[in-house]
Parts: C-alpha cells; structure tokens; sequence
C-alpha cells in the first residue's frame, strides 16, 4: 500500500510565484527534500509536502520571503502522551 | 544505469560538524577527502541547531577536572567512559578556539564579553552559538580546505571485503545514479537517529550509519536510552528550534505544574520526569519557573502552554553508536571510524548533564576520526573491488525503484512511528509490552522492509530510511529488553531500581549470523561508584515503584546537586 | 449533584432503524416509552446512511429456500437460519410499517421498485460455483429517517436526544435502568425502567472518512458489563478507500440520490489490477472482496487498483478507511437467548446491530440486510421488552447505586488530568491500524496488539480525563473502544482457523471443528471466549469435498 501521506500536513504552505527570484536557496535549506525548482520557469516548488517537518530554514533563508510555513496545518502527530 | 565513480583516501560520511572536523584534519594530515551528505551541507543533520556549546577551560575560567567528571559521572549514573569524558573535556577548549579563529559567532553580553549558562546540574558551564553560524561556518571551512563535497547522495551500503571496509555505495536522491565510493578509509559522522519527528528538526537523522556498520558487523552501543523532548500542546509540531528570538529556547524549565497543581522541581535536563506524571495521570503539565520555558508556539506571547510529551519521537542522543575501538574512533572493522553522535563514546553515561555536550564531542571525535583515518589511509594499499560486490549493492540499493509494486515508505515509516511512539513503549519499558512491539517490528523488518518500494529517487532516500529507522527500532527494543534494570533514561517499570553491580556494565548489539544479539560489558572496576555508599547517596534520583530502604522515598524532583556560587541555572554575562 | 430522574416502562437506547422500531412497537403494546440518543434520533449511527432494505415477498416470486441458501453458503454456515428464516418471513411486514410511518420508497406504477442484487448484473468469475445471488432490496427516497423519528413521536412515546447512556443499572441480577449524563451539561440523569432494549448499533474506530464515529460498540460493551454475552467479534465488515483523498467523500452516498449498490466503487469493484499489472484474483467473496486486496498487499503487489470512491475513477486502491466500519454488521453484537431478543440479562434486550442474531453468518452476502434486521429484531425486541415490563415487579430503587453510576459517568469531568481521549484513541487507532494486525491475523501479532490493549484498559482508560462534556462523550466512547478492541482481539485469537471475514495467516483453511460461534463473556473480571457449537441440522454436508462447502477460496488455496 502506498498510502500513509497526510494530504491535510501542508506547513509548508505556499511559495509566491510572483515573488520568487529562482535563487534557490530554499531548495538548498531544506534537508527533507521538499522543494526543487520547477521545470519551465526555473521557480522553485513545493514538491513534496508531506516530508515537511516545520524546521522552517526554507522561510528563513529565502531573501525575498516567498514562503509561507504555516505550523498549524499538521495532520495527527504520533505524541508519545497527551 | 548512471554510475559516478569516485576515488578517494578518506570517505567522510556527513557533512554536520563531526564531519567537518574530521574531514578538515585528515586533509590536513594530507589526505585526499571526500564529504558525502544526502542533504545540502549545512542544513543537514542536527548541526544547523545547536544553542549551547561546553567548553571546559581551567585556565581562564578556573573550571576543576575533578569536579566536573564528578558531576558526570553522577548524572551519568557511572556509565559514561571515562576515558572520554576526560578527552572531551580537555579537548573541548580546542574545538571552541578553532570555531572562534573560523568566524563562528557566540553570544555575548553588551560589553563584548561571551556569555556563559550552566546545566540545571552542578557547574557545567557552557557558552552559547549564535543561530545559524556554526554550519554555514563549518561548510565554507570545508571548501577552503580544498575538500570535495559530493551532496544529495545517500549512502545505502559500506563495502567490505577481506575484513576491511573499501568504501561505499550510495543513490543520488534527485535522479536514478549510482554513486560508489573507493576509499582507504571511511569515517561515519552521519548522526544520531530518530523516527522522522515532526517539528523536532530530526526528519533527516536517521541512524543510517549505524545502521551500515551494523550490518557490517560492527558492535552498537548504548540504544536502551531514550532522549526524549517534550513540546507544546496548541503547537505539537512547532518547537521553532531556530528560533533566534529566544536565547535557549531548548533549556528546560525550572518546574513542571501538574494537572492536581502541584509544581514539582526538576532535578536536572533530560530526566524522564515528565514521562513518569503523565503515565500517573497527572498530564496535562505545564512548564513554570523562572529560567528559559519549554518551546513556545511560533506566535505565542512569553509563557509556556501545556506539554506534551515525545516530540522527539525517540531521538538517539549523544554518545550512544558505533563501538569505539580506540582513541581515534576506529571500530572492529579496519578503516572504519566514527565521529559525533554516530559515535557510541558513552561520554555522558545514562543520561545527559546538561546542554551542550553535542557540539564539541562531535568536533574532538571528529578531529581524533580525522587523524586516524589519514594516518590509516597513508599505511594502506587502494584495494580494487570485486565487480561482483558492488553489482549486488548496486542492486540492492536501487531495488525499490525496481519493484512494481509493494510497501511505501511513508506508509511503513508511519506504522511504525505509531508503534514505538507512546510513552508507554520506549520511555516507560515493560518485558511484555516491549516484546509485543519488537513482534510487530520483527514482521515489519521481515515482510514490509523487503518490499519497499520507491518511484522516484526522493522516494529511494526515504525507502533507505524507513530501512535504517525500523533497525534502530529493534536495536531500541532489544536493548532495552536486555537491561533489566533501570538507570538514567532507561527506566522499565518492571524492574525500577539500578542494580549495582550487576548492570554496571554497558549493552553492546551486534548481528551473530543474522540475529541481533545484545551482550553486557563491564564497566571498569575503577569507575565503580562506592557500593558501601547508600543507594540513595549514588543515586538521588527515585524512580517511581523503587524501594529505598534507607531513607524515606524522594519523589523525582529531588534539588539538584549544590552549586557552590549557589547558581541554579540561568544566563549569566563573564568572561 | 442531585440528578434527574426518568421513570418509564420501556427505555431504548439509540434511535437508529432498531431503535424506533423498538419504540413505536412498545408502545403499540400500550408501554410508556422512552428513546434516548446521543446524538439526535434519525440522524445518527449508520441508519442516515443506508441506501435501501431488503424485503422478502413470495408474492414477488422470492424463493425462500434460495435466499437461505444465499445466505447460509455466502455466510460460510455460520450463521443461524432460524434467525435468517425469521429477518426474511417478517420483512414485508416491517416494509408495510415503514410505508405507514411516511417513508417513500421509488416506485414505478404503484409498485415499489425492486432491485436485484446488484452484483447479478456483473460477471463473476467462479460464478457458477456460487449459490445464485437472489435477494432484493427496495430503495427509500431521501428524506426518509425523518420519518422514522416522526413516528417515533407520533406514537407518543418520549425522545431523549443528546443523552449518553454510559452504564445498565442492574439489581438482583436483572436491569433496572441506566445511567449517564447530557452532553450540554444539564443535570445528569437516571432512567429507571422495566425493561431496556439495547439499539446502540455496532462499533468501530473512528475510521476518518467513514461517518459513523459515534459507533463505538458501547451497547455491546455496556451490555457485557452487565452479564450479557457477546458474539461475532473476529468478523468485520471492511470497505477500502484511497490514499489520495482517504477521507472524502463519506463511503455512503448520504444524500440517497441514487441507489447505494449501483454507486460504482461505493462497495468493492470486482476489477482490480494489482501492481505488476495482472488482474487480482477475485475470489468469489466480490461481493465483499475484502481480503483480495488486503492479501495483494500482504504479498508486496499493491498498488491495486480500482474504480473506487468517490466518484468511481479508477486509482489505488487503500486499506480500509482507518479500520473500515469494522462494524461487523449483523455478524456481532450482544448474544439473544431466544426469538424476543431477551439477553442473558432479563430485562434486557438486544436489536440491530447491538444484537448478534449472526443472520447473516460469517461474511455479508446481500444488501439492505442490516436495515431490515434491524427492523425485524427492533419490533420483536420493542414487544419483548414490553411484555417483560409488564409483568415485572419493580424492584425499590436503590438510590447508592445509581449515585454510584452517576459519580463513574462523570468521573473524566472530576480527574484534574490524566490521559486526554484523543490521544488515547489515536494510540488505540494505531494499534489496530495495520493490515496485519486484525485483517491478515497472525497468532504473535494478535497477542502483540493485545499487550498494548490490555495496558490502555488497565492503565489508562482509568485515567481518562475531560474538560468539559463533549470530551466526556470522547472519554467514555474511548473506553468502549478499548473494551470493544479486546473483544476483536480475543475472538479472533481464539478462533483458530479461517472463516468469511476472519482469516489467520497461520490458519488459512475452514475447519469443520469451527462450526461453533464465538461467545465472549465476563467471568470474575476476565474476558473469556468459549465456542457454542452450531445445531447440527444447519451444518454443511460433510461429504461435500471442501471446495464445494467452501466455494470463495482463501489466499493460498488456488487450485
């Protein structure tokens, strides 16, 4: 089975395409492999949401602050109590 | 099939300060050196993170040998290596002097001068990194030292052959190519492990080379130990860990308030504290005090929410790894070493004395790594290696990508953060609920681990993982199982009280024909705590369900061992 | 605190399709009736998201002996054909009742709609080595529990909504009432009654996706603590769904715009494609086809594919939604003792789902089935109920206890902290999640699971705590669950061998030592199954080869 993806887990929300240069750094900032840059436009894309894990580096590092991390849009976390 | 050859002496597995360290001293042993990461260096790893740094110093600070190795040794609860504890502390002025002369930037008061905090514990002092200089630093080091940095390559296999390592195999992570590794010597800085926690900045730290010294036959240590981190209940998965606007956002709190109102003082870092309220019922817990809060949620004002506990989600901590063999951290298998929290020193024992101990244990194993590896690779022959092997590792490593149809990772990696998550399992151990879940992890290592598949490279890196995480997994259990006591973060509730001198003595894991077998080493006799000492005089800290004939029972929470100046933790300018 | 007290005759629990039957039918019998609901009556449960019923008329030209036979190879002999003889001779009755409550049926010229069991329109393989799939259901228009809860308050008998039953008051060994509280605060309260029918349908968990997370088996649960028996726990009824959108829409079509068989992929589509691109082999079983893809799965050949939920596209297919139903429809639930759906506990009585009249046997062979046993054991339960509270002498309360019973309802509210019920029912979630936990059942695994279970029933559920009272609702449908999950674990454990929707990876064969239904009861504190061999008379033709008692054939019993 495939499954086991939280479609509903998007910290990492959105990077404004109209804001963002290409630089890359996000790509670069993030150890899970999240974002890589796009085909056509050389903008760089949330590719792999679900991998996200709110260290928020990628918000952090981009110098022109495309993205947006939005630390409350997680699925259930496996909280050893609660 | 794209395959990239690389030739090189000394092959750095990890890109995080162990590695720089060891790989800038073996270039500078004269070694040719490659850095492998299957992330970007300086953002991989848990080396972007760090707050605090311990840096004993007898000279400009009057720090006493003695009295520190006390401290850890107590807290420790005698299971740290002495040997390396000495060496890390004697070493650790060095590390922090060649920081320093690289540019990375500590805290500092208003008059310039670098600002010194201490544990919860005693008089372990440390001095805190600024966010986000420590790696950024260490990569431009690494470049500047002419060393070649090969990034978003996971390294799925060591090659062994004729008792010795040769080098490595490995998957790019962004397109299917193959990448193997000839090399004299192979050092494995690859980190400490955990179960992809969310929030917790851990998703990359996977164990993943312990994982490959162990399957190569090389002894692990010190897995019964649970670091745990508890965070916030509005926010689980937000601990901002790099938060700049908190100086020590991961110190604990001075106290914890229970659900009844009852504020109970904490003894000291990473005890198992909250574990023991929360399984008495008395969750939720609120972090008080006057020091540093509990991680905040990102837009909270300054107070701390309720916690909840595991956010770690099982995070391996510092000291427990690969078998040291020798004051250069190789391990049984010749050319073989490793560096950080890959690396099982044991340097702080049974639990942590406080903040700050990752940092410059990973620069001293790193920079002692470093030394061995070149002084190895300069004695040692390049081995050609047989076509044969490295087809089958080859093989095995693209395998998922190979297979139509089976288990996705993510999938797997969730049954079993499920299984070994609750508190239950891990923190508070018990024979049959720690054997009911090394069964369901056994079939997942059996069934489910075999036919991971991947569709893409990113999925590959991550079906390795799942690999690596469901080893550490049974590495966790089986030690655990085998330490029928409880002593430091290991605590089972079926046998709650340290029993000296039976289990002075440390587990060691390794695979006897296809069987993780664990095994008991005694400490030396030397570093015996005095047994003609009452229990409670060796160990202040009560674990809940022990009997302590010789006093009356001290709830958990009992003061920490006195400070001298009467310090009890807190941030203080000095020099 | 100073409860209300409700006195009546009759005292249902749950107003699902069993449970106004039970009221409506008791108080045609002349009782004061009262309907409780933690919810609200018609529009919890499972009963909003049925799509038809099924009715048995030989005017309509149904064979009876065919339909059994249906039902009785289908259902793998296990179930019991005097109860199956029984859903099926009254269930024109209980279609004539639903009319006169107002429910419309579609209906062409007059005559209600008849649709043939929806799968008799496909082509199965291995068809011919089934028994024909002759039943029928009729489908209701939308709008149509409304109905059910108007007649309920037409027939003058007393609705209670929001209202969490949470423990059977029992003396002398019979029932007396029940306790529990309101979820929006008021005082809580006592129901003191002659009789009570337990409708509280089925349990699972929380499966997101599945609507019916207020079905948390705690009429079974309630019952056995009273003394009741409980059967069918190692069946289940599983429906898949996808990893891309696992949650959406709800696996029944709610707003009945359509017929819910012929909803493409709403059940099983009996096409699959498994991941190396051969066709799965069905397994007769299409009809349910649960463990086909479950053991592609098993076998490393998932991705499977089908057309699937929601809108019948074609993608791959998942495990059941969380657990599926797993609500074991008419397979489990609290054991009658004789054909009034009387418990083992007098005084008390068992329908629908809650009561385990194992009609349907070991897997589900037709639908609309669960509706009209829903309706059948509802009115027999509904009029046993009250004739017993009739004829009872009502004991002098005993006020202790029911202050006692009251004091254990609100005890998470009391608890400053402890275990909050979210959490622990994710835990418990996650220990049942896993296909090879109790869908491909193993001996280690069971036990595996087991060992967690027993530790949230000793440990934690005591310390449950809430905040307010709709986490004490939470708290209290935890504890069901975790009682609910030993059940499972235990039936299935001791069920050593492979049947319908029970199969053991260590026993993958029928074993006609099996013709037993497994019981469950409370003795001394510990949960105890114990088999309860099926009538002879209704067992299969011993000198029929295996393949022919056993046509659907288990993972690794390919010829």
């Amino acid at each position: 089975m495939t499954g086991g993806r939280e479609v509903s887990r998007v910290a990492i929300e959105r990077i404004d395409a109209e804001t963002c240069t290409g630089c890359g750094s996000c790509v670069d900032s993030c150890c899970m492999d999240v974002i890589r840059m796009d085909d056509e436009g050389g903008l760089a894309m949330i590719r792999y949401p679900e991998d996200c894990i709110l260290c928020h580096f990628c918000a952090l590092d981009c110098p022109v602050d495309a993205i947006t991390v939005t630390p409350e849009k997680t699925g259930p976390l496996p909280l050893s109590w609660g | 099939m794209k395959e990239v050859s690389t030739v090189t002496d000394v092959l750095v597995v990890g890109g995080g300060m162990a590695g720089s360290f060891a790989a800038i001293r073996a270039r500078q042993q004269g070694a040719d050196v490659v850095v492998v990461d299957k992330g970007h260096v300086s953002r991989s790893g848990s080396t972007p993170y760090p707050k605090n740094m311990m840096v004993f110093d007898p000279g400009a600070r009057g720090h006493d040998l003695e009295r520190w190795m006390g401290e850890v040794a107590l807290t420790g609860e005698y299971l740290n290596d002495r040997a390396w504890t000495e060496v890390v502390l004697r070493e650790s002025r060095q590390v922090f002097d060649q920081l320093v002369s690289w540019g990375v930037g500590f805290r500092k008061d208003a008059d310039g001068r670098i600002l010194r905090n201490w544990g919860v514990s005693g008089g372990i002092e440390s001095v805190q990194l600024e966010a986000d200089s420590l790696a950024p630093t260490l990569r431009g080091q690494l470049l500047r030292h002419g060393i070649s940095i090969v990034e978003r390559v996971m390294l799925t296999e060591l090659i062994v052959a004729d008792n010795r390592v040769l080098g490595a195999v490995g998957v790019s992570t962004i397109n299917e190519v193959v990448h193997v590794f000839t090399a004299k010597a192979v050092v494995l800085c690859t980190g400490a492990s955990s179960f992809k926690p969310y929030g917790f900045p851990l998703g990359s730290v996977t164990g993943d080379g312990v994982a490959m010294a162990y399957r190569a036959g090389v002894e692990i240590t010190g897995k019964e130990f649970y670091d745990t981190h508890a965070t916030s209940a509005r926010h689980p998965a937000d601990v901002r860990y790099l938060s700049m606007e908190r100086p020590s956002g991961q110190m604990p709190p001075l106290g914890l308030r229970t659900a009844e109102g009852e504020t109970i003082e904490l003894p000291g870092p990473t005890t198992l504290l909250p574990e023991f309220e929360a399984h008495a019922g008395r969750a939720p817990l609120t972090p008080v005090g006057p020091g540093p809060g509990a991680p905040s949620p990102c837009d909270a004002g300054p107070g701390p929410d309720a916690m909840v506990g595991g956010a770690g989600l099982g995070y391996g901590g510092v000291g427990e790894g690969i078998w040291p063999a020798d004051g250069h951290c190789g391990s049984s298998l010749p050319g073989l070493f490793s560096a950080g929290e890959a690396c099982g020193t044991r340097v702080v024992g049974a639990r942590y004395p406080g903040g700050g101990w990752g940092v410059p244990s990973a620069g001293v194993t790193g920079d002692r790594a470093g030394r061995g590896a070149a002084a190895w690779a300069v004695g040692a022959e390049t081995e050609p290696i047989d076509g044969g092997i490295v087809a089958a590792l080859t093989a095995s490593a693209l395998a998922p990508l190979r297979r139509n149809g089976g288990f996705g990772p993510d999938w797997v990696t969730q049954m079993l953060r499920n299984t070994v998550a609750p508190y239950y399992v891990l923190g508070i151990g018990k024979g049959d609920r720690l054997e009911a879940v090394l069964t369901l992890v056994g079939f997942m290592r059996d069934h489910l681990v075999p036919r991971l598949m991947a569709r893409d490279a990113h999925e590959l890196r991550k079906a390795h993982e799942t690999r690596n995480m469901v080893l550490n997994a049974e590495m966790k259990l089986r030690a655990a199982l085998f330490r029928t006591e409880s002593r430091g973060t290991h605590y089972r509730e079926d046998f709650p009280a340290r029993s000296d001198p039976d289990w002075l003595a440390w587990v060691v894991l390794a695979d006897r024909d296809g069987h993780m077998t664990p095994a008991r080493r005694e400490i030396p006799r030397d570093w015996w705590p005095d047994l003609a000492l009452p229990y409670g005089s060796r160990y202040p800290l009560a674990f809940p369900g022990e009997d302590r004939p010789d006093e009356t029972r001290q709830p958990l929470g009992a003061p920490a061992q006195g400070d001298d100046d009467g310090r009890q933790g807190g941030v203080a300018g000095g020099d | 605190m100073r409860e209300t007290i409700i006195q009546t005759d009759v005292l249902v629990i749950g107003g699902g399709m069993a449970g106004c039957f039970a009221a409506v039918k008791a108080r045609a019998a002349g009782r004061d009736v009262v309907l409780v609901d933690k919810g609200w009556v018609s529009k919890t449960g499972e009963t909003p998201y049925a799509g038809d019923t099924t009715v048995f008329n030989p005017d309509w030209g149904h064979d009876l002996d065919a339909w059994l036979t249906q039902v009785h190879t289908v259902g793998e002999y296990l179930d019991d054909p005097r109860w199956t003889a029984i859903v099926f001779g009254e269930a024109y009755e209980r279609f004539l009742d639903l009319k006169a409550f107002g429910v419309e049926f579609l209906e062409e010229g007059c005559e209600p709609v008849r649709l043939a069991h929806p799968l008799t329109q496909l082509e199965m393989p291995d068809a011919h080595k089934f028994p024909p799939l002759v039943s029928q259901v009729v489908h209701w228009l939308p709008g149509w529990p409304a109905k059910l809860r108007k007649a309920v308050l037409r027939s003058g008998a007393t609705i209670v909504d929001r209202f969490v039953v949470t423990e059977l008051l029992v003396q002398d060994g019979r029932v007396t009432g029940a306790a529990g509280f309101d979820v929006d605060g008021r005082e809580p309260r006592v129901i003191r009654a002659g009789a009570v029918v337990m409708s509280a349908g089925g349990g699972g968990f929380k499966a997101i996706g599945y609507p019916t997370h207020g079905l948390t088996a705690d009429g079974h649960v309630m019952a056995y603590r009273a003394g009741a028996q409980v059967t069918g726990k190692e069946f289940l009824s599983p429906h898949h769904t996808n990893p891309e959108a696992p949650g959406w829409p709800p696996i029944y079509p709610v707003f009945a715009s359509g017929h819910s068989a012929a909803f493409p992929g709403a059940w099983h589509d009996p096409e699959m494609v498994n991941a190396e691109g051969d066709e799965v082999p069905v397994r007769g079983m299409a009809w349910h086809g649960w463990i086909d893809a479950e053991w592609e799965a098993h076998e490393g050949r998932a991705p499977v594919r089908a057309a699937g939920p929601p809108d019948g596209q074609v993608r791959p297919l998942s495990g059941p939604g969380g657990q599926g139903s797993m609500l074991g429809h008419a397979a489990g639930g609290i054991v009658p003792v004789d054909d009034t759906c009387a418990t083992h506990v007098p005084g008390l009585y068992a329908a629908g789902d809650s009561c385990g009249t194992c009609f349907v046997g070991a897997a589900y062979s037709g639908f609309g089935f669960a509706t009209m046993h829903a309706a059948v054991t509802g009115a027999r339960a509904g009029l046993g109920a009250a004739e017993y509270a009739q004829g009872a002498d009502r004991a002098a309360p005993d006020a202790a206890a029911e202050a006692a019973a009251v004091e254990r309802a609100l005890a998470p509210l009391r608890r400053a902290g402890g275990f909050g019920p979210r959490w622990t029912t994710q835990v418990l979630q996650n220990t049942l999640a896993p296909y090879f936990v109790l869908y491909v059942k193993q001996d280690e695994r069971l036990r595996a699971a087991l060992s967690t279970v027993e530790f949230l029933r000793d440990h934690v559920v005591p310390k449950l705590y809430a905040r307010d009272d709709h986490e004490l609702r939470l708290a209290h449908e935890t504890a069901s669950m975790v009682a609910n999950a030993e059940m499972k674990l235990r039936a299935s454990l001791f069920r050593t061998e492979s049947r319908g929707t029970h199969f053991r990876e260590d026993f993958p064969h029928r074993d006609d030592a099996w013709l037993a239904w497994v019981r469950l009861k409370d003795e001394g504190g510990a949960m105890t199954p114990f088999a309860e061999p099926i009538p002879e008379e209704f067992h299969p033709d011993p000198a029929l080869p295996y393949e022919q008692r056993y046509p659907m054939r288990l993972p690794g019993e390919e010829a």
